[in-house]
């Protein structure tokens, strides 16, 4: 379905996943795995995977609405400082930047519901950028990057 | 980390404390049981829950949601929603969003027991409006 990922880099860096939440933990152990690698404790490990966990259920759920016949692609980017992971998908867009940073005193206080996801993609995640499908590409990219030393 | 999509729930009830263990992984695929489980709980008019993370090995933020879904209706009948015995990486996520300010996390469940025993429900966790 992502007609140019083998360009961008080698298979071993790159899963897809059918738009299921029942596909998520396969996800989840190839982000790990590579984290791990890539020389973060397994605590930093924890934390990168469960922010890439949420990008992917806010992706099947907004920009597929659990579609099972679609699917995305995670990609793993390695660089010396940087530990960048990009979510690539054919769907509607969805940028989750669109949605404001949330105060969590006052989601305590008013006992809210749902937006935690995104919040955790901010506290974990060092920088987020969001391409949507346009002219130049036929892909939604969401790029979640990690810096070595926070 | 490495791990599948398994999720399940054993409930106890002692001392008419509804005692939740959870195993496995708990996200957004398994947060309906969790929610299934702690409604019916409710629909039979309970209100003390305890949920023992000890054999968990992940929670995501669907899990969370879960929790603050309940804790509302659950405090204002007079009962609880306390957390126990969770391990250092599941502790770590209800951390980072500073979950710890609004829910009772004890290290073991018999200090949650004890709690419920005295009768310490919500009082002291309730955020003012």
């Amino acid at each position: 379905m992502i007609r140019n990922k083998d360009k961008i880099l080698n298979k071993e860096d790159l899963i897809c996943a059918i738009c299921d939440f029942s596909e998520l933990h396969k996800i989840r152990n190839f982000i790990f795995s590579k984290a791990l690698v890539f020389g973060f404790d397994e605590n930093e490990a924890n934390k990168i995977t469960l922010a890439v966990d949420e990008a992917c259920t806010n992706l099947i759920k907004h920009s597929f609405n659990f579609d099972k016949s679609k699917e995305f692609c995670v990609t793993v980017e390695p660089t010396s400082m940087k530990f960048i992971v990009k979510i690539l998908d054919k769907g509607t867009p969805f940028n989750p930047l669109d949605v404001s940073e949330t105060n969590m005193n006052e989601y305590f206080k008013d006992y809210r519901k749902g937006g935690l996801g995104i919040q955790i993609m901010r506290s974990v995640m060092d920088e987020i950028t969001y391409n949507p499908s346009g002219i130049d590409n036929n892909e939604n990219i969401l790029t979640l990057t990690r810096y070595v030393i926070k | 980390m490495i791990g599948d999509n398994k999720f399940s729930i054993q409930h106890k009830e002692i001392e008419q404390v509804n005692c939740l263990y959870l195993r496995g992984y708990l996200d957004a695929h398994t947060a309906p049981v969790l929610e299934s489980a702690i409604n019916d709980i409710i629909g039979k008019g309970q209100n003390k829950i305890l949920v023992n993370f000890g054999e968990l090995d992940y929670i995501s933020s669907a899990g969370l949601g879960v929790f603050m879904a309940f804790i509302e209706d659950v405090r204002d009948s007079g009962g609880d929603i306390k957390l126990a015995d969770m391990k250092p990486k599941v502790f770590s996520v209800f951390d980072l969003l500073g979950f710890p300010v609004l829910f009772d996390i004890d290290k073991e469940e018999k200090i949650s027991m004890e709690k419920f025993r005295k009768g310490d429900t919500s009082i002291k966790y309730i955020i003012k409006k």
